[in-house]
């Protein structure tokens, strides 16, 4: 489903991704582990479109398709989703219409209707209350004043409306408690289907306790160092980056 | 078939003749107004003579009367107007005001009225005018009310408009303006506000309209407990330039004034907002906040931000935040990466850059009404 190969990629000038491969068949999930500054974050973006993340060579398709070629928007509606790692407020606009706007913008990109008005709210009132979202945080801006748990189950939120084919997630495990790591990973568990493949990035192998993966990438230096099974993770943890 | 007008009027309109004619218009290279260069040929193009007021008025009765009728004794006197209209003219632009002295309301509210029903005046201004309009506003002591003022027209005009308030004891104004003004019009206001002890000037000037505007604020809180809060939002585009220029005073013990500024500036538009706070003697336990925020959506907008503070007390909290700069390009992508097209994204963020602003305003019918016309002024660029 996803493929990526010999992607190489630059920031500010600066070369980060060097020749990485990877790919994602669906119905699985692969986690990318790796230690700080090895280049996680910036796969994702490249990945998602960010503005200044600039592909120098290789390739990225979806389901086939070449997504190094769209905007961020077209990405978003070939069904690609990245819970990003640092969740961006959006002083002013209301969650809620953040939500119907996103959920309604990939309708209209795949031609359909937009959703009934009611059958919107009743969707993401059910959806939040499964991640234990209450109203008070759907009346707010978008990540405005959001614990760090908060931005990381709205991420989870989004994911599960949008119902992405392809979804990264960027260390949504980072800055959560035992209790909202269960509830995310449960959240994560329950979009897991034939159809769907997962990318999940993390420094810690404790999320992969509750989401088990059926590979387990090691990246260092901007390409894949080490591939494995599930074992690979605790392995990583126990030896430190160091020895991968 | 005239009627005379009082004295105090002839010679008010004599005094501002007198002193418009030795300063002329403010310049460019004169304080103040660097950043607003007034079209050196206003008094030439319009100043040959003053065109008819064209007002309309809805709300409750018996409350506003045309400043005519009160100084050839139409209407029974108002026993404020004289003092508040004789107060010595701040700049040229008064002078000029005083010097035609003539069209304009009078509106007088009555100790303890509550009016839950708003005073609502539009003026609109007509191609080729020259308008010197003027409003006198007097909420005597525990009064309340609301006035809406809705200025528009079209073609080229020159509105130059003198507004003096008093707020009494312990009283509550306000003051909401839809400056729609035509794109071709140059529409000076000056405002000058008192605000009595435990009194509230409460003022949203929301700005879609004129090639140039200048709203220039004063505002003397004169007891203790006087409250100012002067917001605003301007969206500009084209090569129109919007001023706000205020002077708070603050001249008693605890006083509070607050100002929050917006601006989403288009294409060559020009955002300018200067603002003087004046902490008194005496004045112990003054708040004064001021904010001031721009987006800008082109290289060639400008915003200009000269806060300034002048503290002679103690005790004295005094807080500017200044921000400007293009639109938050994280946010954008975040959006872009949910699946909303750039454009779109880009207007949901200016809706946003606009709510808070509009969060200071406290009547959600009119918080509302300037949430459509953001709405409008967006889906036109
Ligand atoms: N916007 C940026 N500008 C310059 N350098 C960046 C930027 N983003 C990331 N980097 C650099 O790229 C490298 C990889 O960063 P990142 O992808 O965030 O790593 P990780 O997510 O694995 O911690 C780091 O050396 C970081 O300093
Ligand atoms: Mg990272």
């Amino acid at each position: 489903m996803l493929h990526i190969d010999n992607l190489h990629a630059a920031v500010d000038g600066k070369a980060i991704l060097n020749g990485l491969t990877l790919h994602v068949p669906k119905g699985q999930v692969h986690a990318v582990m790796g230690p700080n500054g090895s280049g996680k974050s910036t796969l994702a973006y490249v990945l998602a479109g960010r503005p200044g993340y600039e592909v120098t060579d290789g390739t990225a398709a979806l389901d086939g398709q070449n997504i190094l070629a769209m905007e961020p928007e077209e990405r978003a509606a070939a069904g690609l989703f990245l819970a990003f790692q640092y969740p961006v407020e959006v002083p002013g606009v209301g969650f809620m219409t953040f939500l119907k706007t996103a959920i309604n913008a990939q309708r209209a990109a795949r031609g359909e209707e937009p959703m009934p008005a009611l059958d919107l709210l009743k969707s993401i009132r059910k959806a939040s209350r499964a991640l234990g979202i209450g109203d008070d945080m759907l009346g707010r801006a978008v990540n405005a004043g959001f614990s760090g748990g908060e931005k990381k189950r709205a991420e989870v939120l989004q994911m599960a409306l949008l119902g992405p084919r392809c979804a990264i997630l960027d260390e949504t495990d980072s800055g959560l408690d035992v209790d909202a790591l269960k509830t995310v990973a449960d959240g994560v568990n329950a979009l897991r289907s034939p159809d769907r493949a997962f990318l999940i990035i993390t420094h810690y192998q404790r999320l992969l306790d509750h989401i088990v993966p059926d590979r387990v990438h090691v990246l260092s230096q901007g390409r894949i160092a080490r591939s494995g099974g599930p074992d690979l993770a605790q392995e990583v943890e126990a030896q430190g980056y160091g020895a991968a | 078939m005239k009627t005379p007008v009082a004295s105090w009027v002839t010679t008010l309109r004599a005094q501002g003749a007198g002193a418009f004619a030795a300063a002329g218009l403010p310049r460019a290279d004169q304080d103040g107004w660097r950043h607003t260069p007034l079209p050196p040929d206003l008094m030439t193009r319009f100043g040959a003579g003053v065109a008819p007021l064209d007002v309309t008025y809805a709300g409750p009765e018996g409350l506003v009367h045309k400043l005519m009728d009160c100084y050839t004794g139409a209407v029974p006197a108002l026993e404020w107007l004289e003092g508040l209209q004789s107060r010595p003219a701040r700049g040229p632009l008064w002078a000029l005001a005083n010097a035609h002295l003539r069209d304009g309301v009078a509106v007088d509210i009555p100790e303890g009225a509550a009016l839950d029903v708003p005073l609502v005046l539009t003026l609109t201004g007509h191609d080729g005018q020259f308008l010197m309009t003027r409003t006198a506003i007097h909420l005597g002591p525990g009064a309340r009310a609301t006035i809406i003022e809705h200025h528009r027209g079209a073609g080229s005009y020159w509105n130059n408009r003198l507004s003096q308030i008093v707020v009494g004891q312990g009283a509550h104004l306000t003051h909401i303006r839809f400056q729609g003004n035509s794109t071709d019009a140059v529409y000076t206001q000056t405002t000058a506000v008192e605000v009595s002890g435990g009194g509230t000037y409460e003022a949203f000037n929301f700005v879609t309209g004129a090639a140039l505007s200048r709203l220039e604020l004063h505002v003397d809180l004169l007891a203790p407990g006087a409250a100012a809060r002067a917001h605003g939002l301007s969206l500009l585009r084209g090569s129109q330039l919007a001023d706000h220029t205020t002077t708070i005073a603050h001249r008693a013990r605890g006083c509070e004034s607050a100002q929050h500024l917006g601006f989403i500036l288009d294409r060559a538009a020009r955002g300018v907002y200067q603002g003087r706070v004046r902490v008194e003697p005496g004045a112990d336990g003054t708040d004064a906040q001021q904010r001031s925020r721009a987006v800008l959506l082109s290289d060639q907008a400008r915003m200009a931000t000269q806060p300034e503070l002048e503290i002679f007390a103690d005790d004295v909290q005094c807080a500017h935040g200044a921000t400007c700069g293009a639109l938050e390009g994280s946010a954008l992508f975040y959006l872009r990466a949910r699946g909303v097209p750039e454009a779109q994204a880009r207007a949901l963020l200016l809706q946003g850059f606009a709510a808070e602003v509009l969060a200071e305003v406290a009547d959600a019918d009119t918080r509302a009404a300037m949430e459509e016309r953001v709405t409008t002024w967006l889906s036109a660029a």
